[in-house]
């Protein structure tokens, strides 16, 4: 899929040559530690970057010239991925093949290159205004979480069972971090970003490995730089409240409940948790949306997700308030099924055949094939989707049982409606 | 079968209309690995007054009717349908909107068998009394996860202030209390009304043969039987031109307050050619006001009346449109002065020439050859186009033909003061604590 040309220390190339795609897809990847120090300043960074820079120092100017390179998208996004903090800056152009004008692709790469390394400078210092403002954007960013119930609920959820730890700290940061971060403390974080933290770079399309190689090594001059040590994962710690009810003004209850696993991403039973989330509550035909939402009318939704960095799995439901404890109840109920082995051969077929065309459909994107393949890089420098359907094949009943065994409840979160509420 | 090839695009459109009235599409994708196929019915939340097959006399049925039998399509009497496509790798799913209810699938293997079984389920209608009643807790709960969306509600009540007697106003999933009359009946009323293939379009895109595949479909409907196609007689009230209600506040459990400003069109009876010319015209000329490039938005956001939240949007259909403009702000009052501020401008002196038209024409462009990376786009935009008897393919060549007039003509038909309305989301006021 991708070939790798490392074009520094600590900074490789990775390109997909295809002609799958009209456009050209280039992501560039900072990698560093996750803490809520650095989520909180990179996230202002990413913004400040992508607002302006020396060379189209307004908003309006960089978004003009974006627009006239045929509506060219780039942005820098800050995420997060186990115990890393990513700063991507993300650029998607129409190859010009489509086009009556050529030379598109060389105007793109000298944009990215001009927003990664002319910032818009005065005094040695990032513009006070823009700066002002991009943090004041960011701290909007984290409060508007509020107003989707689901996500609150999950943050909520998170905040209260695992506090500082990386599942619970948001890519975002936090607004008191957000707030007191000062000019020269960003400063400072874009310089270590660029000279000192480890990247990844991804193009898709129709280009040349090469050519794309060799144009980043000449015109972005990026050093050499130390490989991170990884970081094991931070240990799981059990929340000291095992179940915590809150309430907010609104009609649908949310219940969002919190297991561990000792399985995470990097261990060998990693494909047999996927099969055992898939046939316990990831899709339509899994326990959970049959016997809550088809059975019991229950709910709309009802799924479980892993999140497999940090050995977490979650199983989320919209509710009536008064029904928590039964909803519950037969969330417990499903697992001890799934724990007992008694599943089906229809529900393990049906889970992996899912599971692969997922796998697949994801990579008929470029951002899914960038993604996949970041991700598992550190489990395989060449990743093919073979490589993790036939570790789901030989998967039987039996092994699901036993990493659901291995399951423990630790945080059932229950956010209400306003009990006074009369339903309107 | 025709064959369209559309060669600055590259893309070879395979299309046909059977015998018994269903339109086929099908185009190839090469490299892709997965195939995404939607069927689709004309028939949404809108067509909730019309004379049922067979009858004479029009019909009123109950609001959210079009989305329950989105539902009750997926069970059987065997079982949920979803069990089937899962057994053959595929990921399925349906949504209703406004004007149509789409069922679709996407796979990447077993095509033949998850073709067969889309065109199967949906054109085997099953409903008894039981089923429908046990649908009712789960569709209530969906209705409720809405009610609690802010965003979901500040679209609505902007759509509600601005149409005084369109069914567009009625919340697609209708509301706990309306889906209670359903029964059984109305399921099959409306079934046998809309779900004739005459009225339906199926999309595949992907990586399939075409020839092979066409055949397969017109194999699957030879050997199913439909009354003789007749033509559907859907009613929809008369609509004042100007707007129902000028200004509405909510309070919700938000953060800081959320505005919508809605703008009627004045034309709602346009289609096919004109209404493709005329809905770019109107999406260019709002990018030219208030997209990124802006002074509007140069200033709103500075100044902060908006943040990342901001959006903005022109969407026309037969019978209804808007274009709407908003954000969540903490200076409500101020962003819509400024909004209505920059529509007067515009509406006294046209400020824009052809270099900007060129530019935004330019992005148009670019963002929709990205779209076209995606099957789900070309599937459901196609279709969208098809039912107002236009062709996604002539965007480009469209765009390409506009003039700076043109963007004025679109623009003074959706910009009338009268035709303005405005909608806003505060929080709780903070003494009720």
């Amino acid at each position: 899929m991708f070939e790798t040309i490392n074009i520094a220390k600590g900074v490789n190339v990775h390109v997909n040559e295809t002609t799958q795609f009209k456009t050209i897809n280039f992501s560039i990847k900072f990698k560093d530690k996750l803490t809520k120090e650095k989520a909180s300043a990179r996230s202002i960074l990413a913004n400040v970057l992508q607002h302006s820079n020396e060379v189209y120092p307004s908003h309006t100017a960089l978004r003009m010239v974006l627009d006239d390179l045929y509506g060219t998208s780039l942005y820098i996004d800050s995420s997060k991925r186990g115990n890393e903090h990513v700063v991507t800056l993300n650029v998607e152009t129409v190859n010009d093949q489509y086009l009556s004008e050529k030379g598109v692709l060389e105007k793109v790469l000298n944009l990215m290159y001009i927003v990664l390394f002319k910032p818009n400078f005065e005094n040695g210092l990032f513009k006070e205004s823009i700066f002002t403002r991009e943090k004041h954007s960011i701290v909007q960013r984290i409060e508007s979480v509020f107003d989707e119930k689901t996500r609150y609920a999950q943050q909520r959820m998170m905040e209260l069972a695992l506090p500082n730890h990386p599942a619970s700290i948001t890519s975002n940061g936090t607004i008191e971090i957000v707030e007191n971060v000062t000019n020269e403390q960003l400063v400072a974080e874009y310089n270590e970003m660029i000279s000192q933290n480890e990247i990844e770079i991804y193009a898709v399309g129709d280009v040349k490995p090469e050519m794309i190689a060799s144009y980043i090594r000449e015109f972005f001059h990026f050093k050499d730089r130390e490989k991170a040590i990884a970081v094991p994962p931070m240990e799981l710690v059990k929340p000291e409240q095992p179940r915590v009810l809150e309430f907010e003004d609104m009609k649908q209850g949310k219940l969002h409940m919190a297991f561990f696993t000792p399985i995470t991403f990097r261990d060998e039973k990693f494909p047999i948790m996927q099969l055992m989330n898939g046939v316990f509550g990831g899709y339509a035909h899994s326990k959970l949306f049959v016997n809550i939402r088809e059975k019991e009318s229950m709910a709309y939704y009802v799924s479980s997700s892993f999140a497999s960095q940090f050995g977490l799995m979650f199983v989320l439901a919209g509710i009536d308030s008064k029904l928590e404890e039964k909803a519950v109840t037969l969330v417990l109920e499903q697992l001890e099924e799934v724990k007992k082995g008694n599943i089906s051969d229809i529900e393990l077929d049906q889970t992996k055949a899912l599971l692969v065309n997922q796998l697949k459909e994801a990579l008929d994107s470029a951002r899914g094939q960038i993604d996949i393949y970041d991700q598992y890089m550190e489990l395989t420098d060449r990743f093919e989707p073979e490589y993790m359907i036939n570790k789901w094949k030989n998967v039987t009943k039996e092994d699901i049982a036993l990493v659901a065994k291995e399951l423990s409840l630790e945080m059932t979160y229950f956010l209400s409606g306003k009990e006074d509420e009369t339903n309107a | 079968m025709h064959k369209v090839e559309f060669e600055q695009l590259e893309e070879t459109l395979f299309h046909e209309k059977l015998d018994n009235g269903l339109t086929v599409y099908i185009l190839p994708k090469k490299g892709f690995s997965k195939t995404f196929a939607t069927f689709t019915t004309k028939y949404g939340s809108i067509d909730n007054h019309f004379v049922p097959q067979g009858g004479s006399e029009p019909i009123k049925v109950p609001d959210g009717i079009a989305h329950f039998l989105e539902h009750k399509m997926f069970e059987k009497e065997e079982g949920d349908v979803f069990q089937e496509f899962s057994k053959q790798g595929a990921a399925a799913n349906a949504f209703t909107s406004f004007t149509r209810t789409a069922y679709l699938f996407s796979a990447t293997g077993e095509i033949d068998k998850n073709v067969k079984t889309l065109l199967d389920f949906v054109q085997s209608p099953y409903f008894t009394e039981k089923t429908v009643e046990k649908e009712k807790g789960i569709i209530a709960q969906e209705i409720t996860m809405y009610d609690d969306q802010p965003d979901w509600r500040l679209y609505f009540g902007i759509i509600e202030n601005m149409y005084k007697n369109h069914p567009v106003k009625i919340d697609i999933a209708g509301t706990v209390e309306s889906i209670q009359d359903i029964t059984a009946e109305h399921l099959y009323t409306c079934y046998n009304t809309f779900y004739h293939p005459s009225n339906m379009v199926l999309f595949i895109v992907g990586n399939v043969d075409p020839d092979q595949m066409m055949a397969l479909v017109k194999e699957d409907q030879a050997q199913k039987t439909f009354e003789e196609p007749t033509e559907i007689t859907r009613i929809y009230p008369e609509e004042p031109k100007e707007v129902a209600i000028k200004e509405r506040v909510l309070e919700m459990s938000v953060q800081k307050p959320k505005v919508f400003y809605g703008i009627k069109p004045e034309k709602l009876d346009l289609i096919g050619p004109e209404m493709l010319k005329h809905e770019l015209a109107a999406q260019l000329a709002y990018e030219l006001l208030f997209g990124r490039t802006s002074d509007f938005y140069h200033h709103a956001y500075e100044n902060d009346w908006i943040d990342e939240s901001y959006s903005f949007d022109y969407s026309l259909e037969q019978g209804f449109g808007y274009a709407l403009v908003g954000s969540d702000t903490h200076k409500p009052e101020v962003l819509i002065k400024e909004i209505k501020h920059t529509l007067q401008n515009a509406v006294e002196k046209w400020p824009f020439g052809q270099e900007d038209l060129d530019r935004v024409r330019r992005k148009k462009i670019g963002f929709f050859l990205r779209a076209l990376n995606s099957p789900e786009y070309i599937a459901n935009q196609f279709t969208n186009y098809a039912f107002n008897e236009m062709n996604l393919f002539d965007v480009v060549p469209v765009l390409e033909e506009l003039e700076v007039v043109d963007l004025q003509n679109a623009f003074a038909l959706v910009s009338h003061e009268s035709q303005q309305s405005v909608f806003t989301i505060m929080p709780p006021k903070k003494d009720e604590q």
